[in-house]
């Protein structure tokens, strides 16, 4: 065979190519990507191992006491993933073979990202990859609260407060990723756009105690409610808020037989009775862990302005960089 | 009752056991007709803990020990084990059975004083006396002044308010924090732990630390204090503490106040307080002088510690509140380096005397004034109530935002207070797309600007949502991913992703030999099958039929198998027509008597040789016969002859040409044939063939050049027409 014969052989080989299978998966099937790598890049793509200078160039973009949401560029982690590809490929036919097969292994990675964070008990969710969304948070408390839960939903829920969904539910979005960067910055990445997102303390036990707050006069003054509850039912009721009586002269000593007072004076709303025994005293003290629900606060449904949850520091507003373009375009 | 289910639990107002604990008689009186039978007088102890509480005992405790947080909002409480332990000892005579014997009182520092372990006699305020029961030789007390017991200290009606019984399923561990039948007691405090909040410019918020005691209130309860007044608020314009031992504790150096330099009881001794406590800590790791048995001395170190510390220079009191607000963590950090450092017998006890640290102000010599009070504490623990904020404060207080927001202007100062200095670092380029301007030194050593988005973006980006299944394209290397934006700049997002993760990957040689195998076995295995499949178009001729199976690495022997196979076959297509072995030879006839036919053949006369023999012999005869030779120049060897030689000459060279290169079938005899012609020439029928020269030989065209031969056939006959002159004729057969 002459040599442009064969350099055509080679061309042919390469414009032929077709993805072999390189393993078996046990939940997706043949897959082209081995499956080393292909866990690699799902976590790759998930922005595990990037530096947090990627993530937000400036510090002014997380300022303390902060959540800021986000949706996450495709193509971004797709650059990114090209990046790490690109390290098996020596020459330009092993870079035109890359390219043949490129599709398949972006689409099987992108797969795989619903994998990397399992919850125990749950099926693996299959199908393409859709929006990713999430959120950045910087707070003390994320450092003094570990353990924080977080849940993303779909759709505004309509079920109690205590009841909790699995993450197989449609309802519920799934979170890929939850990782605190620092001490005190979480980063959470959800597998759709959420319509509400809870972030719940961790529960450490029952509690008791009051709800402070300050009362009118002077700074260094308060006064503590407690929300009351149904002595039949354990349930809150709403708007009954039993004030809480001090002992005179000390600070924060609660005068209990004064509150027991308080809460039967409530009797027609509490159904409480005329008097109130230690079991009943510390079922209405009992504090729940706390709830920071994020969601549509608009009363009538519609989606606030842009403007009013994202303000750009200068700007460089679309309309002008419409109008630029098009000068530049034309010239 | 019903067990409660996971998750759930059910509250009891109070759990008694059918005896309290105390020492019994037990009268046994029988009757027996016929018969006396002696009464039995048995003595009967149900014990309880009375001055110490096993350390099995305690489930849980909140704020957690050696805690630092916001507990504001939060009643402090103990979970005891066993759910009749409130309520197992009447706390007096009179009390009804409900009435519990324990309290869990908080007091914050300097407030009180915890003791050492003393002798149980002590742990009670002198002048009482609990009989009954000693379940531990030695107690620790806590002595506190009547105006905290007051100010503190929860009334007789609340105490049996704070104790109450909870009921959770045994197998809810989250719930039932180790019980074994899912009945715990609970017994809570009646004080809100508050931090310290600025009560002007010059007092910021402070830490305080509490000190949290399960007490017994056996024989005391009228020490208690009568309900007060109530409010419907309180304040914190002073100091948290109700007293502060600290302010209030003495100088031992009598000529300070001797000498009319300083009063005795507003002298700050911040100084002595902080020499007990390194002496305190000091004298942990020796692990001797905190067991004194004698409160007496406890005060010496004390007293030592003011007299050295006399000599330095007081503080004056503006600075000690910023001072001890240094120190507040000083203590849960020894806490903390005491329960990790000491040997597990003695940890329990060296962490709750470090603890005790700030709580040892010996109350009785401070406080002149008013009656002090001793308790016997079962258990405490300490915590800090800080400023850090509840979850809930810290969640409702978040600023919202999508990312790119700027975060919210810094409200002005109050009038009066100094201005802030903010930050001089310059504000952020950000646009309306969430690009950051970052500076950018390319290549060349210039120093630009440029932007840079990363991949958290405020607007859906990256993929257009009227067309989700077009990407971004595959880009070999980072500069195809610049570009440029409309106002000269570059927009290196793309570029900086496309590095890091070429970076992160080569990071970890794991995933680079993964890739270089992936790519030798997906990459190679396809070319190598490429080139199989086109090499094997070329062996079809030679009939080899190679399925697609076959691996490539067998390919070379497959294919000398293959044409060995093939030219096996074939032997004269693939290689040449094979030539006889021997040529045959003319065939003689032979017919008649064998002596007459070579008599003939060599023309003797065969008569005459037979006559000869009878003489002589045969051989004699043979050898005298002389048989007619030719001579040169009786060859008749004219023209024509020359001419058949030559004839014949060039036929057989070309047979035997043709016979080696051009394949011939069908050779046919070589040599004249019995009748004496010359064979016939035969021209090489049919093409020839061959794969480079398909076309078929001309015919006759056996006629080439004159060469040797035919120089030698010319040579000859012009020879023998020198020699005779004459025209050669038939030869002498003599």
């Amino acid at each position: 065979m002459i040599a442009a014969e064969a350099v055509g052989m080679i061309r042919q080989s390469v414009l032929d190519i077709v993805p072999t299978p390189a393993d078996t998966d046990d939940d997706f099937g043949d897959r082209v990507v081995p499956f080393e790598i292909r866990q690699w890049m799902a976590r790759l793509r998930l922005l595990e191992a990037v530096p947090f200078a990627y993530l937000a160039a400036d510090s002014e973009l997380l300022p303390r006491e902060s959540i800021r949401f986000f949706y996450l560029d495709r193509a971004w982690t797709d650059a990114l993933i090209q990046g790490a590809m690109s390290v098996g490929t020596v020459n330009s036919s092993d870079r035109a073979e890359l390219a043949k097969i490129y599709e398949e292994a972006r689409d099987e990675i992108d797969e795989e990202e619903r994998r990397v964070r399992l919850a125990g008990g749950e099926d693996v969710q299959q199908g393409p990859a859709g929006t990713v969304s999430g959120f950045l948070l910087r707070s003390r408390a994320v450092s003094g609260w570990p353990g924080l839960h977080v849940r993303a939903y779909s759709v505004e829920l309509q079920t109690r407060d205590d009841e909790i969904i699995p993450e197989s539910d449609p309802r519920r979005l799934k979170v890929l990723r939850m990782e605190r960067l620092a001490p005190a910055v979480l980063l959470v990445l959800f597998d759709g756009e959420p319509a509400v997102v809870h972030i719940e303390e961790p529960r450490q036990g029952v509690q008791f105690g009051v709800r402070l707050k300050t009362s009118g006069e002077g700074s260094n003054s308060f006064q503590a409610w407690v929300p009351g509850r149904d002595a039949n039912t354990s349930e809150d009721v709403d708007g009954v808020e039993v004030p809480v009586p001090f002992r005179a002269g000390s600070p924060g000593v609660v005068d209990l037989p004064a509150l027991v007072k308080s809460f039967v004076d409530k009797d027609s709303q509490l159904h409480v009775g005329t008097e109130l025994d230690s079991a009943e005293l510390a079922l209405q003290m009992i504090r729940f862990p706390y709830r920071q629900v994020f969601g549509d606060t608009s009363v009538n449904g519609q989606a606030p302005e842009l403007d009013t949850v994202f303000r750009p520091q200068i700007g460089y507003r679309l309309s002008e960089l419409v109008t630029t373009f098009t000068r530049a375009v034309r010239r | 009752m019903t067990t409660p289910t996971r998750g759930q639990f059910t509250l009891h107002a109070r759990a008694q056991a059918p005896l309290k604990a105390g020492d019994y008689v037990l009268a046994g009186r029988q009757e027996l007709t016929g018969g006396d039978v002696a009464p039995f007088d048995g003595h009967l102890r149900v014990s309880s803990p009375r001055y110490v509480m096993p350390p099995d005992q305690i489930l849980s405790t909140f704020p957690p020990a050696n805690a630092e947080g916001s507990f504001e909002e939060r009643l402090p409480q103990i979970v005891l084990k066993r759910r009749t332990l409130p309520w197992d000892r009447r706390p007096g005579a009179g009390e009804p059975d409900e009435m519990p014997w324990l309290a869990l009182v908080v007091i914050a520092e300097g407030e009180g004083q915890l003791s050492g372990e003393v002798p149980v006699a002590e742990c009670v305020t002198p002048g009482e006396v609990l009989v009954g029961e000693v379940d531990s030789p030695t107690s620790c007390y806590l002595a506190v002044s009547q105006t905290v017991v007051n100010a503190v200290f929860p009334t007789k009606q609340d105490v049996p308010l704070l104790a109450h019984v909870r009921q959770v399923d045994p197998s809810d561990t989250e719930l039932s924090l180790g019980d074994d039948d899912g009945f715990l007691a609970v017994v809570m405090a009646n004080r809100l732990p508050q931090y310290h909040r600025s009560t002007g410019p010059d007092d910021g918020d402070r830490p305080v630390r509490y000190l949290a005691c399960l007490i017994n209130l056996e024989q005391q309860l009228d020490v208690l204090p009568q309900p007060a007044p109530t409010h419907d608020r309180f304040v914190l314009t002073a100091d948290v503490a109700v007293m502060n031992l600290a302010t209030m504790a003495v100088t031992t150096d009598p000529d300070h106040y001797v000498m009319g330099g300083q009063a005795a009881f507003d002298t700050p001794v911040l100084g002595a307080i902080r020499a007990v406590e390194g002496g305190g800590a000091s004298a942990l790791t020796e692990g001797a002088q905190l067991d004194d048995a004698d409160p007496q001395r406890a005060a010496a170190p004390m007293s030592e510690a003011a007299a050295s510390a006399a000599a330095r220079p007081l503080s004056a009191s503006a600075t000690s509140k910023t001072a001890s607000a240094a120190d507040w963590q000083a203590v849960p950090k020894q806490v903390a380096e005491v329960a990790v450092s000491a040997s597990a017998t003695e940890v329990g006890r060296l962490v709750r005397d470090t603890m005790k640290l700030n709580f040892r102000y010996d109350v009785e010599r401070i406080v002149k004034d008013e009656p002090t009070y001793r308790f016997p504490v079962l258990a405490h623990w300490s915590f800090t109530a800080t400023d850090a904020g509840s979850f809930e404060t810290l969640m409702a207080g978040l600023n919202v935002g999508l990312l790119g927001t700027a975060p919210p202007p810094t409200p002005d100062p109050p009038a009066g207070a100094p201005p802030e200095t903010g930050s001089t670092r310059p504000a952020a380029e950000l646009t309306d797309t969430g690009h950051v301007g970052l500076p950018h030194q390319t290549r060349r050593g210039e120093a630009r600007r440029a932007w840079y988005r990363g991949p958290l973006t405020p607007r859906p980006a990256g993929v257009d949502p009227d067309h989700p299944e077009v990407r971004l394209p595959l880009a070999h290397s980072s500069d195809q991913l610049r570009r440029v934006t409309p106002d000269g700049r570059e927009d290196l997002s793309l570029a900086g992703a496309f590095e890091i993760g070429r970076l992160l990957a080569l990071a970890q040689p794991s995933i680079v030999s993964a890739q270089l195998r992936w790519r030798k076995e997906q990459f190679g295995a396809a070319r190598a099958k490429a080139f199989v499949q086109a090499a094997m178009k070329g062996m079809e001729k030679f009939g080899l039929s190679i399925g697609k199976s076959d691996q490539a690495s067998g390919l070379g022997w497959l294919l000398g198998r293959g044409i060995v196979e093939a030219a096996a076959a074939d032997p004269a297509g693939v290689l040449a027509p094979t030539r006889p072995l021997a040529d045959g030879g003319r065939r003689i006839e032979v017919d008649g008597d064998l002596d007459e036919v070579v008599a003939r053949g060599f023309g003797i006369d065969l008569d005459a040789v037979r006559r000869t023999t009878d003489g002589v012999g045969l051989l004699a005869a043979l050898h005298e016969t002389a048989a007619p030779v030719i001579s040169d120049d009786r060859v008749p060897f004219d023209d024509e002859a020359a001419a058949k030689l030559r004839q014949g000459l060039a036929t057989t060279v070309g047979r035997l040409a043709d016979q080696a290169v051009g394949g011939r079938r069908d050779p046919g005899p070589v040599g004249p044939r019995p009748d004496g012609h010359l064979p016939d020439v035969h021209p090489p029928h049919g093409p020839v063939r061959d794969g480079d020269r398909a076309t078929d030989r001309p015919e006759a065209d056996v006629q080439t050049g004159p060469d040797r031969l035919d120089e030698l056939i010319s040579q000859a006959v012009q020879d023998v027409q020198r020699r005779t002159g004459e025209r050669p004729d038939g030869g002498d057969d003599q």
